[in-house]
């Protein structure tokens, strides 16, 4: 191969990049902001430090799936199918389904209290929202919407300006992020911990980025960019999360006003950081619930089909494949129509996908490593003896805070 | 009598003297019949350390409720490490739950277990279970199903997909005759629904009169795939012998210096062409044009054009036409096969020539072309220079897949991959 120049690798670079940092940013989804938010408001700098380990987690997982997209060309559910049988993967479907709609159904209500900020009533919101999410996919126009979605991202660079706008006592910032404090006897704290974890690395989102990798159709010479990829968009996530968090410390923290969501935390940040920045808390917290919700039901339906070995894609007719598309239309349906419900509690349901999400995280890593090691799989592309024992480490930490989420 | 192969899976296997050797983990088969029998069965023992034995299946005393009997003794097997079977037909590895090819209703199906004929004493694969059925048996929910049909594809019309690590290409089975049966629009078809890794496996098992049949058929980034996987030496293979316009479609789109790499596997002239041909618009005439057309001289006479037309060797999507060229191959008119027999054989075949022939120019777009030929009720039009010089022909099938993207795009539909 010939050796080359910088320029050509920039275009390279370009060329493959996407699903690492398209997976990432959907990663700050409603559930996101919201935690990032009211961790920034109810604690402070405090747990500032704790987006290093986040950030060192999601980087090793992420990069997991695509190297397993690249190598094997197949898809997560599909490797679960092969090589666990189809006992595991249907029970693995089942959970899944069940936490995305769950993740669907948070992602609408992000919508609808973002409409809320804006001043767009919910029963008109959330279903054109919906139909036009349904309409785009099912037409096959998403692939180019989701350009905007992504450039709409950069966005988020506003609220790193707000980050410095806010004026924080960067003095204070650094130490917190330097030295982690853990109280492990608060149980709020633990909790917040968990939610901050959970909500960032989702079981979701490695059966989406493995498709997406997969769909890339990236070759294994140039896996090096595509990890670069992964590598950006997990900085990309946790920086902008840093800075929410900031942003929400240095005013509401300070004033000593307390949250419990997103929509909260945007209307007490009006009066300290001023209608532009109100603004683009509600407009960030738009864009990233609907990029969720128009992600979340179709890689839904791809995985299961897959598992299950249904007929699937968008450019396949109803009648050819009727299982992906009932269940895409089943799971963004469910999703927008209980937001819509009156008096319905929202926290229960966040709560509900975040254990749905906490059962099938372990699960869903020990197949990866399993899988990732497989010889006749991965060939010579499986984890070191290093790598393997970092991961050991992330994965048994990662379970008991799903246990303590779940059972505390 | 069948039985399911997920039934025998971790069926306890007993020696001679009924002591446990330990639990069937995979059966080997060598697909050389039509119905291939079961040729050896691996057994795994322990927990942690898990060790494997291969045994013939002629060593099978019998089968009951609770396992399977041999008829040797544990001292006569060898149990290691690692076994290896890559050569063979594995049918936990290659079949269950694995993606395979229907060669009779031309589809990608997933295979929820494997049925297994007995006929004394002998097991033979009979057929696979692709329905709900099959998979609601497998988990144990059968009831909930109640009286769905089951959904089986006889053994003989599956093709397994995986892949050897060595060659990577997929072995076809010898009886699978269907499989190179399988028309070109549809193996086309079933290759685009593959893994990325299964489709290059695939179209590198395929002879070469088979990837010429399907290329112009693949959407472009599995063309691309296939083009860096087999090297330019035999993309510059398949790109000679397919129609010039499906050829250039496929060049256009691919980076500069890789069609660099395959222009210089092919023959001078061959490349002039297509390189000539890539200079034009994809959606003017020149663009869609083939080069691959008879042109006769207007001088001939009807004898002599029809054994020039009996002798063409290239790939000639219009055989029927016969395009008259003058000197310097200025275009002069267009005759047909049933207009030369039935002209006498000493007659010059510009007298043959149909009366008011449209033509286009290079530049002409789709939408003229399209107007002209539904004008002309004609099924080939003619692509000329400034100096009414023949260029090449652009035929109704080119056409036809244009103005359908455009109509779609126009309905805001996508093409449907079926049409």
């Amino acid at each position: 191969m010939v050796k080359k120049g910088v320029w050509p690798r920039i275009l390279l670079f370009l060329a493959l990049m996407g699903p690492g940092i398209i997976t990432a940013n959907v990663d700050n989804d409603a559930g996101g902001i919201a935690t990032y938010s009211i961790c920034g408001a109810n604690y402070g700098y405090k747990m500032l430090w704790v987006f290093v380990p986040i950030l060192i987690t999601l980087i090793i997982i992420q990069e997991m799936c695509s190297r397993m997209a690249v190598v094997t060309g197949k898809g997560l559910a599909d490797l679960i199918r092969e090589e666990f049988g189809v006992r595991i993967a249907f029970y693995a479907m089942v959970v899944l389904v069940l936490a995305n709609i769950a993740n669907t159904m948070a992602n609408f209500a992000g919508i609808a209290a973002a409409g809320e900020l804006l001043g767009i009533g919910k029963y008109f919101l959330v279903p054109v929202v919906a139909i036009l999410i349904w309409w785009m996919v099912v037409k096959g126009t998403y692939k180019s919407v989701e350009k905007i979605f992504l450039v709409a991202c950069l966005f988020y660079v506003a609220y790193i300006i707000s980050g410095f706008l806010a004026r924080p006592a960067w003095d204070e910032v650094f130490s917190n992020f330097t030295r982690p404090s853990f109280h492990l006897g608060q149980k709020d704290f633990v909790f917040m911990f968990i939610g901050l974890v959970g909500t960032t690395i989702a079981p979701w989102m490695q059966f989406y980025q493995q498709a997406a990798v997969v769909e890339k159709g990236i070759k294994i010479e140039n896996y090096n960019y595509n990890k670069l990829d992964v590598i950006i968009g997990s900085f990309m996530v946790n920086i902008v999360a840093f800075f929410i968090v900031v942003v929400c410390a240095a005013t509401l923290f300070k004033a000593g006003i307390r949250v419990d969501s997103a929509k909260d935390a945007a209307l007490a940040l009006a009066p300290f950081v001023g209608r532009y920045c109100y603004l683009l808390f509600a407009f960030g917290l738009l864009n990233a619930s609907i990029f969720a919700a128009s992600i979340l039901p179709i890689s839904t339906a791809y995985s299961v089909c897959e598992g299950m070995g249904w007929e699937l894609g968008v450019d396949k007719r109803f009648r050819e494949a009727p299982h992906f598309y009932f269940l895409y239309t089943f799971v963004l349906a469910i999703g927008a129509v209980i937001i819509l419900l009156p008096r319905i509690p929202l926290i229960p349901v966040m709560y509900f996908s975040q254990v749905a999400n906490g059962i099938l995280l372990p699960f869903v890593l020990i197949f990866m490593v399993k899988l990732i090691n497989n010889k006749r799989l991965m060939g010579k592309y499986t984890n070191s003896g290093f790598y393997n024992i970092l991961i050991y480490i992330v994965i048994g930490s990662l379970i008991s805070l799903s246990l303590i989420g779940i059972f505390v | 009598m069948f039985v399911c192969f997920s039934k025998l899976l971790n069926e306890p296997v007993m020696d001679k003297d009924r002591e446990l050797l330990g639990k069937l983990y995979e059966i080997i088969t060598v697909p050389t019949e039509v119905y291939p029998k079961l040729w050896a069965m691996v057994v795994v023992r322990g927990i942690f350390k898990k060790r494997y034995a291969t045994i013939p299946w002629d060593n099978v005393r019998e089968r009951d409720k609770k396992g399977i009997y041999l008829k040797c003794k544990k001292r006569a097997l060898n149990f290691q490490d690692t076994i290896d079977y890559q050569d063979k037909l594995a049918l936990r590895r290659d079949i269950l739950d694995q993606q395979v090819i229907d060669t009779y209703n031309y589809n990608v199906i997933r295979v929820n277990d494997i049925h297994l004929l007995e006929v004394n004493q002998d097991l033979m694969l009979a057929h696979v279970d692709i329905g709900v059925k099959g998979l609601m048996r497998r988990l144990g929910l059968e009831k909930i199903v109640g009286k769905a049909q089951d959904r089986l594809v006889p053994w003989k019309f599956i093709q397994p997909l995986s892949i050897n690590p060595v060659s990577k290409t997929i072995k076809i089975n010898i009886p699978q005759k269907n499989f190179r049966s399988i028309p070109p629009a549809e193996l086309s078809d079933i290759m685009m629904d593959l893994d990325p890794k299964q489709k290059i496996g695939l179209f590198k098992t395929l002879d070469l009169d088979t990837r010429i049949r399907i290329f112009g058929r693949l959407d472009f980034k599995t063309q691309r795939e296939i083009a860096e996987e087999i090297g330019p030496k035999d993309s510059a293979e398949i790109l000679k012998e397919i129609p010039d316009d499906e050829a250039t479609d496929f060049l256009e789109r691919m980076p500069r210096h890789r069609v660099d790499f395959i222009l210089e596997k092919m023959e001078t002239k061959e490349v002039k062409k297509l390189s000539r041909l890539l200079g034009y618009a994809s959606d003017s005439a020149g663009g869609l044009m083939t080069t691959d057309y008879i042109a006769i001289d207007k001088n001939t006479i009807v004898e002599a054009a029809l054994n020039i037309i009996k002798e063409a060797a290239f790939p000639v999507e219009t055989f029927q036409y016969v395009y008259i060229t003058g000197e310097n191959k200025k275009f002069v008119g267009l005759t047909n096969i049933r207009r030369l027999i039935s002209a006498s054989p000493d007659e010059v075949i510009s007298s043959t020539t149909f009366p008011n022939i449209p033509y286009v120019h290079l530049e002409d777009g789709v939408q003229e072309v399209a107007y002209l030929m539904e004008k002309y009720k004609c099924q080939t039009l003619p692509v000329v220079n400034e100096g009414h010089i023949l260029q090449g022909i652009i035929t109704i099938d080119d056409i036809l897949s244009q103005v359908i993207a455009i109509a779609w795009r126009k309905t805001r539909r996508k093409v449907p991959r079926t049409l």
